[in-house]
């Protein structure tokens, strides 16, 4: 991924997300609630699939960049 | 190399999280010295999330000189690709199985005189006549309030993701009441073959009949399930 190719900002905000998402999770299995099962399965996982999603877009970004794809 | 130690290390000094993470309830059930399915779930998912928020601070780290380098790609591919999708397994396996628990029921605090009520061994209730004989092993509530298969299953977890929601809103009415008249199907899923069953006095031949259609209800005869609830102590 050359820095050309790839808005950093975007993947920082990937990692935030994931961050999120694990802090998340972490709550689910120390000690978990019914609303801190259901805010994982409904903010957690839908933030992971989004910084997921952000960096295949990265990926592609710079695949394009490089002129492979 | 060094960052891999780093993280390595840090999940160890962390891992004495999942030993405080136990929640204490009840008899220990003979487990043996490897513990449940349950429990290692439960510790592998706190160590990877532990381990995947160390990875995360090497991966944000690893963006710092403003450019996407070789090593920076291998920490996003593993903490924002990879190891999220095993932590993401393992809480919904570690949730779903957990909020079904009598605890798990017990959180809210509307339900908490029915839970005292059911794990009251002077209680004379339906639910605590179960819960004190042993008649159910496991996550009570749930047994009871869940219709069988697939279906059953999936129903009950909408109406709890219901009960969230009323819960946290506020949108609930005093005295909780069962939403739907209790259906017999789920007595007679454990009941119905039972010698004791068939043969008692109280359940005629003629009777049987009305019993397994519901035309009469197993708890018109056998409630209460739950003692009243007493207005002043709900709120």
């Amino acid at each position: 991924m050359s820095p050309q190719g790839v808005p950093v900002r975007l993947l920082r905000i990937a990692i935030v997300l994931a961050a999120i998402f694990n802090l998340l999770a972490l709550v689910v299995m120390v000690r978990t609630t019914p609303l801190a099962f259901t805010l994982f399965m409904f903010v957690g996982q839908p933030l992971f699939v989004l910084a997921f999603l952000l960096l295949v877009g990265a990926v592609l970004a710079d695949l394009r960049a490089r002129q492979i794809i | 190399m060094k960052a891999v130690r780093r993280a390595a290390i840090l999940v160890v000094l962390l891992s004495p999280v999942a030993v405080w993470a136990q929640v204490p309830g009840g008899v220990p059930l003979p487990q043996g010295w490897i513990g449940t399915t349950s429990e290692w779930v439960r510790g592998f998912g706190i160590v990877f999330a532990v381990l995947n928020l160390a990875l995360l601070a090497f991966a944000w780290r690893s963006l710092r000189g403003g450019g996407v380098t070789p090593t920076a790609r291998g920490w996003l591919l593993v903490s924002v690709g990879l190891v999220p999708l095993m932590i993401a397994f393992l809480s919904f396996a570690h949730g779903l199985e957990e909020s079904a628990t009598v605890s798990s029921c017990g959180s809210c605090h509307v339900m908490k005189p029915f839970v005292e009520d059911l794990r009251n061994v002077k209680s004379d209730s339906l639910a605590a006549t179960h819960f004190k004989n042993g008649y159910i092993r496991e996550n009570q509530c749930y047994t009871c309030h869940s219709d069988y298969g697939l279906a059953g299953t999936i129903k009950a977890k909408f109406a709890g993701l219901g009960h969230v929601w009323r819960y946290t809103t506020g949108s609930y009415e005093l005295p909780i009441k069962i939403a739907s008249p209790y259906p017999n199907v789920r007595c007679l899923g454990c009941h119905g073959a039972s010698q004791k069953f068939l043969n008692s006095d109280g359940h005629p031949k003629e009777e049987m009949q009305n019993l397994m259609n519901g035309t009469v209800q197993c708890i018109a005869c056998h409630g209460p399930a739950h003692p009243e609830q007493k207005k002043a102590a709900l709120r």
